[in-house]
C-alpha cells in the first residue's frame, strides 16, 4: 500500500481533474480538512432546491423537485377500487419509485437499478407511517368504492440524495393533488362528473363535493448526511456518495418529530453525538424545505387559470439549467484556490 | 418389475418443473396446444419479464383491480367532409404545434435534450461513447443502442411504464444513417428516451429530441435528424397530429430526414395511400422538417453562446 | 453475419450493376416461390412458403374475444414472428428476439392499416360476431425455419396463403342476453366461413445495392445493402404500408422511384402468388 504516499507526492504536480479521478478519497479529504466541499458548499449546507407544481397535465397531481441537479418528477393518478373488508372506509396509496435509464450512466435498460426498490420501500414506509394523509379521506362510498392513489416518482437526473428529492417531490405532488368530482352511476361504477354539463343536467349528485383537496398534516421532510471520520456532510452528491459510503437519512415532520431514521450499514459506526448532529441539521433543513414548498404552492395558485403551461415549462426548464453554470464557475475558482493552498 | 420402478428419492430430486419449462420454450407458438389462450398470454408476459414482479404491492390482493373513473370516450369520428370542422386544438391542418427545445436537461449524461410539442414531453439522454458490453464481438465501427420508455402517467389510462420496443427499433433506424459510426470504433453510444407525457406524434418528437441530444453530447453526425408525421383523416392531411387525432386516423406517414443533405433516414406509412397522396404528404413533412431544423439549430447556438460567456 | 472476401463483394456488386446476379436472376426477378397450405392441421389455417432457401411457416388461430371499446365493430388481429434457432446460429438464445420484434412490427405496419382500421389488408369488420360484445381474435404466428434473405416478403406471402387457407367456424349468438351481459355463443363444428384474401397486400422489399435496387435479395446480397424499403401493395395498386429498414439515408425522389418500381413488381408477384396458392389449395383438397 504505497499508494497514499505516492498520491501525496503527486498532489502538488498533477492536474486537478486527474487527481480527482485517481485519488477520489484523498481529493475529498483535502477539501474536508478545509471545511469546504468540491462544489463550494460548507459541510452542513444542502444544495439549491426548487419545486414546480403541476408539471404533468395528464395526472391529477404532479410536481417536479430539484435538489442541486438531482431531479425528480412525481405524478399521482387517481383510480377507483373496492376497499377491503377490514377497512371499508379507507382508500389506498401505491407508491413506486423508478429510475429510468436516462437518469444515470449506471442504469441500463432492462436491468432496474439496485437503488430503486430500496428507495421505493423507504418512501412507502415514510409516507404511510408519517400520518401525513388520512386514508379515510380517500373513501368515496363506504364499503363500495374508495380512491386508489397511484404515486409514481421518476428520477430524471440522479446526483445523490435520491431519497430526499423523491420524498420532496412526493409531498409536493400530494399538495398539488386535485381530486376529480365523481358520482356513482347506475351500474355502481364511479364516473367523473363532466364539468361542461353544468349543474342542470346532473342526475346524480357528486359523492365527493367537499373533498377536492387532501388535508396534509405533519408533512415529512428528510435530509441525507454522509458520515466520514468526524465529518458530517449534508445532502451529498453522487460522487460523494460513491467515495464515502456511510449514509444516514433522517426524516422529521413539520413539528420536528422523528418519523424515521435510516443508517443502512456502512464502514463508519456512528456515535450518538453524530446522529444528534444529523438530526440537528435536518431540523434546519425542514424549515428551509417548508418555505420552498410554500413558495411552490403560492406560485402555482397564482398562475392557475392563466397561461399555466408556459409558466410551468419555464420553471421546469429554467432551473434545469439555472444553477449549472454559475456553480460550475465558482467551483472551478475554488478548486484552483484550494489547490494553491495544498 | 422392481427395477423398473423409480425410487422415490429420485423423483423428488428430479427437477420436474424445469423439464416442463424447457419443453414449453422449445415449442413454437405456431404449434397449437389445448391451452392456446394461456400460451398467448404467457408469451406476452414473457416479453416483459420484470413487469410483473416490479409492481410495488401495497394493496390487498382483493382490491388488486382498480379502474379509472374517466369514462372510455366513445366519440364518434367527426365528419371531416364538414368544411367547418376544425382540429381539437384549433390549429390549421398544416400547422405544427409550437416546438420547444432545451439541451442539457440531465447533468449526469454526456448530452441530453428536452422537447415539448404541445402536451408531448420527452427527455432524451445520451451516454458514451463508452465501452461496449462484454459479450459484444469486436467491431471496427461504433454501435448505437436505443431505448424508448414511457412513464406510467404518460398516457390517459395509467400504463405499465414499460420499454417500448417498437419505438426503440424505429429510433435506432432513424438515427443510424445520420451518425458517423466510424468516429468511435469499438465503443457504444446509448440513446435513452423517456416520454414524460404522451400527447400524440410521440415517435417523431423522440427522434428529433434524440438527434439534438446527440449533438449536445458532441457525437459526430452528418446532419441533425428531424422527424414529423402526418395523419390522414378522410381526405384531409393533418400534420403533427395529437393523441385524439391519431386514435381515429385512417393512415399515417412518418418521415425522419436530414434536411441539409436532403436524405430520408426513416419513412413509415400505414393505411392505404395513393401515390399522389404520398407525394403531397412527403412534401408537407419535408417542409416542416426544415423549419424544425432551424429551431433546433438556434437552440444549439443559444446554448453554445451561453456557455462561452 | 455473412463473411465475404473483397473479391466476392465486388462480384456481387458488379453483377447487380450489370443486371445479372450471382444466381442468374435479373434485378427485379424473384426466386421460385413454393407454397404449401394446411401444413398444421390443428390451426385454423396455415401455410409454408419457400423462396429459394428461405423457408417460413405461418399459422392462423382464431379465438373468441371481446372487441375493444374504442372500436366495437372490429375484430382484433395480432402478428408474431419467431426466428427458430435452426435458421441461423445467431438466432440461438435471445439472439433472434430483436429481428423477430422488427419483423413483427414491419408486418403489422404493412398488413394492419391505420389506427381506425382503414386500409387494412384483413377486413376487420368481418371478424365481428356481435357488435361490441363478441368478435374473433386472429393470432397469426410465423416461424422462420431457414433464413436466406428477404424474410419479410416471404412472411407476407405465407400470411396471405395461410389466410386463404383459413376457415372460421360459424358462430350462433344466443339472442336472450341483454344489457351488459356477455351473450352465450355456440361455435359450429361443421360450418366454416372462408376468408376473403383478395385485399391482402403483398410485400415487396427493394434493397439498394450501389446505385441499383434489387428485389428478393439473398442474405449475401443483403450484407451489401445500403438501405432497404419494404412496400406493401394491394391489388388496386395502392400502397398499404411502407417501412424503411434502416441503413443510409435516401433522397426522397429515390424513394418515390422505388415505390413505383415496387408497384410494378407487385403485380407480377400477386399473380404468381395467387396461382401458387390456388394450386396448393387444390393439392391440399386432393389429399383430404
Amino acid at each position: 500500500m504505497g499508494l497514499p504516499n505516492a498520491s501525496g507526492d503527486l498532489s502538488s504536480e498533477v492536474d486537478v481533474d486527474a487527481f480527482r479521478r485517481l485519488f477520489p478519497l484523498r481529493f475529498h479529504e483535502r477539501h474536508l480538512a478545509e471545511s469546504i466541499r468540491p462544489d463550494a458548499r460548507p459541510l452542513g449546507r444542502a444544495r439549491d432546491t426548487t419545486i414546480a407544481l403541476g408539471a404533468v397535465a395528464s395526472a391529477d397531481g404532479s410536481a417536479l423537485a430539484k435538489i442541486g441537479s438531482t431531479t425528480m418528477l412525481a405524478a399521482i393518478k387517481m383510480e377507483v377500487m373496492t376497499p377491503s373488508m377490514e377497512a371499508p372506509d379507507e382508500g389506498c396509496i401505491a407508491i413506486d419509485f423508478h429510475m429510468p435509464p436516462i437518469c444515470s450512466p449506471i442504469v441500463r435498460p432492462g436491468r432496474p437499478a439496485e437503488a430503486a426498490p430500496v428507495v421505493s420501500k423507504q418512501l412507502a414506509d415514510t409516507v404511510l407511517s408519517s400520518g401525513m394523509i388520512n386514508l379515510k379521506e380517500l373513501s368515496l362510498v363506504s364499503g363500495k368504492a374508495a380512491w386508489m392513489a397511484y404515486l409514481d416518482i421518476y428520477c430524471l437526473d440522479a446526483d445523490g440524495a435520491l431519497f430526499d428529492a423523491a420524498l420532496l417531490a412526493a409531498v409536493a405532488a400530494f399538495s398539488h393533488l386535485q381530486i376529480p368530482v365523481v358520482s356513482l352511476n347506475d351500474d355502481g361504477k364511479i364516473v367523473v362528473v363532466a364539468e361542461e354539463h353544468g349543474g342542470g343536467k346532473l342526475v346524480k349528485d357528486p359523492v365527493n363535493k367537499e373533498k377536492r383537496k387532501l388535508a396534509l398534516s405533519s408533512i415529512p421532510f428528510s435530509l441525507t448526511c454522509i458520515l466520514h471520520k468526524n465529518y458530517i456532510l449534508a445532502d451529498p452528491t453522487a460522487e460523494e456518495e460513491t467515495v464515502m459510503e456511510t449514509l444516514v437519512t433522517v426524516v422529521l415532520n413539520s413539528s420536528s418529530q422523528l418519523v424515521s431514521l435510516y443508517k443502512p450499514g456502512g464502514p463508519v459506526l456512528a456515535y450518538t453525538s453524530a446522529v444528534q448532529g444529523c438530526v440537528a441539521l435536518t431540523r434546519q433543513r425542514v424549515k428551509e424545505l417548508q418555505e420552498i414548498l410554500g413558495e411552490g404552492i403560492s406560485v402555482n395558485s397564482g398562475c392557475e387559470g392563466g397561461s399555466l403551461v408556459t409558466s410551468i415549462r419555464e420553471q421546469l426548464i429554467a432551473f434545469v439549467l439555472k444553477s449549472k453554470y454559475d456553480i460550475a464557475v465558482i467551483c472551478c475558482m475554488l478548486c484552483s484556490e484550494v489547490y494553491e493552498l495544498l | 418389475m422392481s427395477h423398473l420402478s423409480i425410487p422415490k428419492k429420485l423423483i423428488t430430486k428430479n427437477p420436474l418443473p424445469k423439464i416442463t419449462i424447457s419443453l414449453s420454450l422449445s415449442l413454437s407458438p405456431i404449434l397449437p396446444s389445448p391451452t392456446d389462450a394461456t400460451t398467448t398470454h404467457e408469451r406476452l408476459s414473457l416479453s416483459f419479464p420484470y413487469l410483473n414482479t416490479k409492481k410495488n404491492q401495497l394493496m390487498d390482493a382483493k382490491s388488486a383491480s382498480t379502474y379509472s373513473p374517466n369514462p372510455t370516450r366513445k366519440t364518434k369520428p367527426p365528419i371531416f367532409a364538414d368544411p367547418d370542422w376544425s382540429r381539437p386544438d384549433s390549429r390549421g391542418f398544416h400547422h405544427c404545434r409550437p416546438a420547444f427545445f432545451r439541451t442539457g436537461a440531465v447533468n449526469s449524461a454526456s448530452g441530453s435534450a428536452y422537447a415539448e410539442f404541445g402536451n408531448t414531453k420527452v427527455i432524451v439522454s445520451v451516454f458514451g461513447p463508452r465501452e461496449s458490453k462484454k459479450a459484444m464481438m469486436f467491431s471496427d465501427i461504433g454501435r448505437l443502442n436505443c431505448n424508448v420508455s414511457y412513464t406510467t402517467f404518460a398516457t390517459p389510462v395509467r400504463g405499465q411504464g414499460s420499454d417500448h420496443k417498437e419505438h426503440s427499433s424505429m429510433l435506432h433506424k432513424a438515427l443510424e444513417g445520420a451518425i458517423i459510426l466510424e468516429s468511435f470504433p469499438k465503443t457504444t453510444v446509448d440513446v435513452f428516451a423517456l416520454v414524460l407525457e404522451s400527447g400524440g406524434s410521440d415517435l417523431p418528437v423522440v427522434i428529433t429530441c434524440a438527434s439534438l441530444a446527440l449533438a449536445d453530447a458532441g457525437i459526430m453526425m452528418y446532419d441533425l435528424v428531424t422527424s414529423v408525421s402526418v395523419s390522414c383523416l378522410g381526405k384531409n392531411l393533418l400534420i403533427d397530429p395529437i393523441l385524439e387525432e391519431e386514435s381515429y386516423q385512417d393512415g399515417s406517414l412518418t418521415i425522419a430526414c436530414m434536411r441539409s443533405r436532403y436524405e430520408v433516414t426513416q419513412l413509415t406509412i400505414t393505411g392505404e395511400w395513393s401515390t399522389p397522396n404520398i407525394n403531397e404528404a412527403m412534401q408537407l413533412c419535408l417542409d416542416a422538417c426544415s423549419k424544425l431544423g432551424n429551431i433546433m439549430r438556434s437552440c444549439l447556438k443559444e446554448t453554445a453562446s451561453a456557455s462561452q460567456e | 453475419m455473412v463473411g465475404l472476401s473483397i473479391g466476392e463483394k465486388h462480384f456481387i456488386q458488379g453483377g447487380i450493376a450489370q443486371d445479372l446476379r450471382t444466381d442468374g436472376r435479373k434485378r427485379l426477378t424473384y426466386r421460385p416461390i413454393y407454397v404449401e397450405t394446411g401444413v398444421i392441421p390443428q390451426a385454423n389455417g396455415s401455410a409454408r412458403v419457400k423462396l429459394g432457401t428461405t423457408d417460413v411457416i405461418a399459422s392462423v388461430k382464431a379465438e373468441i374475444g371481446k372487441p375493444s371499446p374504442l372500436q366495437p365493430d372490429k375484430g382484433k388481429v395480432s402478428i408474431y414472428v419467431d426466428c427458430s434457432p435452426t435458421a441461423a446460429p445467431i438466432f440461438e438464445g435471445r439472439g433472434g428476439e430483436e429481428l423477430s420484434a422488427e419483423l413483427s412490427v414491419a408486418l403489422q405496419i404493412c398488413l394492419l392499416g391505420g389506427k381506425s382500421g382503414a386500409g387494412a389488408g384483413i377486413n376487420l369488420s368481418s371478424l365481428v360476431v356481435a357488435e361490441g360484445k363478441v368478435c374473433w381474435d386472429l393470432y397469426i404466428d410465423c416461424l422462420v425455419i431457414s433464413s436466406d434473405g428477404n424474410l419479410l416478403d416471404a412472411l407476407g406471402a405465407a400470411i396471405k396463403a395461410a389466410l386463404s387457407n383459413t376457415g372460421i367456424p360459424r358462430v350462433h349468438v344466443a339472442a336472450s342476453a341483454s344489457g351488459d351481459e356477455q351473450p352465450e355463443v355456440d361455435i359450429s363444428d361443421e360450418e366454416y366461413l372462408q376468408f376473403d384474401t383478395s385485399d391482402v397486400p403483398v410485400i415487396v422489399t427493394l434493397t439498394k445495392v450501389g446505385r441499383h435496387s434489387i428485389v428478393d435479395a439473398t442474405s449475401e446480397e443483403e450484407s451489401q445493402m445500403r438501405s432497404a424499403v419494404s412496400v406493401s401493395v394491394n391489388k388496386r395498386g395502392h400502397i398499404c404500408g411502407l417501412s424503411k429498414r434502416g441503413g443510409a439515408g435516401l433522397d426522397p425522389s429515390v424513394i418515390l422511384d422505388m415505390i413505383s418500381e415496387a408497384k410494378y413488381v407487385s403485380e407480377q408477384l400477386t399473380n404468381k402468388l395467387d396461382s401458387e396458392i390456388a394450386a396448393a389449395e387444390a393439392d391440399d383438397d386432393d389429399e383430404r
